[in-house]
């Protein structure tokens, strides 16, 4: 009973850590070109794109943790890694694609076919992966932190959605007008993030 | 300007424009792309050379690889069709995210023996270049040619580094007062240009204002061109009569 409690509380502790204190968009910049692309992008639903990487970055977690173990005593294992993780990542594209081929029934399912790759081959799950093995989580540990980064991301997708809007209003110079002021925004948040953590991430 | 360059600004400015990716149609200033190494690493210029010299490695090589492969799969329609994308999607994407990973493992040992332990600052993100977009966003497009895939890549291989060593000599001018470690100026104006935050705004600066200059040097270029083909015009009428 003791190691459920402590296990559960290990994995939500890392999980809140991921989404705010570690947040893969304001801290690391993990995945801000695929997030600047979805926000301009009224076709795909950012909703849909954020429940895709949650599960995609709960499911990688664990495999990439395996692999990542397996090839830490090699030599060459710097070299190897971004093959290797991106095995793993490919592993659960095709359990993913496999259960929505399936599912025919399922609401949604032709966008999120669409989507699948674009939410499961981007910098913020591959990123995430490897901050998980940079910084020796244990198991639970990667697991709670993957959870989070993914709910992390869909935080940043929303306050940056949230301000699309006013982003395009005819007030800001016409320079700044769509990348520019949706850069300097993020930056902005970023520093809030700051406010109660201090810069001190391990990238 | 030379008479050919000049029919086609004024026949399609757009076009035009579309094929320069350094200046006018720049990857990361006009489509947002490879902007996480750039907020995050390219705090000075050193970090920017390695960081230019890996992308120099693997965008190319992994371009043509993929391309090559992805004949298996090949998007044939502008605009494919609900079914097509559904089965074509995803083996095109692992293509395209696993070539650079090939790659990879042979730029690995190169860039190791060029920058030794300089290159440990780059942290995750030199093995996160292999799924950047700047990399991998022809995927979801139509099948290319290797001889566009060599062209294009080359093109934005230098737009890339260009602004990487931009941003990284005016992110470490800011922060620490110095470009390439010689000291400029007598102070740091912005201590907080080094860090992801103060990245973020920087670049968004720098965007809006190569936007703009981007934007004055089109309308400059399809000026130009127009009155030289109204020259142009004049004298085959003269020599007509």
């Amino acid at each position: 009973m003791r190691d459920v409690v402590i296990t559960s509380a290990e994995f939500f502790s890392y999980a809140v850590l991921a989404v705010f204190a570690q947040n893969a968009v304001f801290t690391r910049a993990l995945g801000v070109s695929r997030l600047v692309q979805l926000v301009g992008d009224d076709r795909t639903s950012s909703w849909l794109f954020g429940l895709q990487l949650c599960i995609t970055q709960v499911l990688v977690a664990p495999i990439a943790w395996y692999a990542g173990s397996g090839i830490a005593p090699l030599a060459n294992r710097a070299q190897l890694r971004p093959l290797v993780y991106i095995a793993s990542i490919a592993v659960v594209c095709f359990a993913e694609y496999a259960v929505l081929w399936l599912a025919k029934g399922l609401p949604h399912r032709s966008a999120l076919l669409r989507i699948l790759p674009l939410a499961a081959l981007n910098s913020c799950v591959l990123g995430t992966v490897l901050v998980e093995r940079t910084q020796s989580f244990t198991l639970g540990q990667s697991w709670g932190f993957g959870f989070g980064s993914g709910l992390g991301y869909v935080l940043a997708v929303l306050l940056v959605t949230e301000a699309r809007h006013r982003l395009r209003s005819k007030a800001i110079p016409e320079a700044f007008r769509g990348l520019p002021i949706t850069l300097v925004y993020i930056g902005v948040l970023a520093l809030a993030i700051y406010g109660f953590t201090g810069h001190s991430v391990i990238l | 300007m030379r008479k050919v360059t000049a029919e086609l600004i004024v026949k399609d400015p757009a076009k035009f424009a579309h094929h320069d990716r350094v200046f006018l149609n720049n990857p990361v200033v006009m489509q947002g792309m490879g902007l996480a190494p750039l907020v995050v690493l390219a705090t000075s210029g050193q970090n920017a050379v390695m960081l230019a010299a890996a992308v120099a490695l693997l965008l190319v090589p992994s371009r043509v690889v993929a391309c090559l492969l992805s004949r298996l799969v090949p998007l044939r329609d502008e605009d494919p069709s609900q079914e097509e994308l559904q089965k074509k999607l995803l083996p095109r994407a692992l293509i395209y995210a696993f070539s650079p990973a090939v790659v990879y493992l042979a730029a690995y040992p190169i860039l190791n023996a060029v920058f030794g332990t300089g290159l440990l600052s780059l942290g995750i993100y030199l093995p996160l270049l292999t799924v950047e977009p700047l990399l991998t966003y022809r995927f979801g497009r139509v099948q290319e040619t290797v001889h566009k895939a060599v062209s294009k890549g080359l093109r934005i291989t230098v737009g890339y580094a260009l602004l990487l060593v931009l941003l990284g000599c005016v992110r470490e001018w800011l922060s620490a007062g110095t470009v390439f470690g010689a000291a400029v100026g007598s102070r740091a104006l912005l201590p907080m240009a080094s860090m992801p935050a103060g990245g973020f705004i920087v670049l968004g600066v720098l965007c809006a204002v190569w936007r703009a200059l981007a934007k004055k040097r089109r309308e400059y270029l399809e000026k130009e061109a127009r009155s030289l083909v109204a020259v142009n015009h004049q004298k085959e009428a003269e020599h007509g009569e």
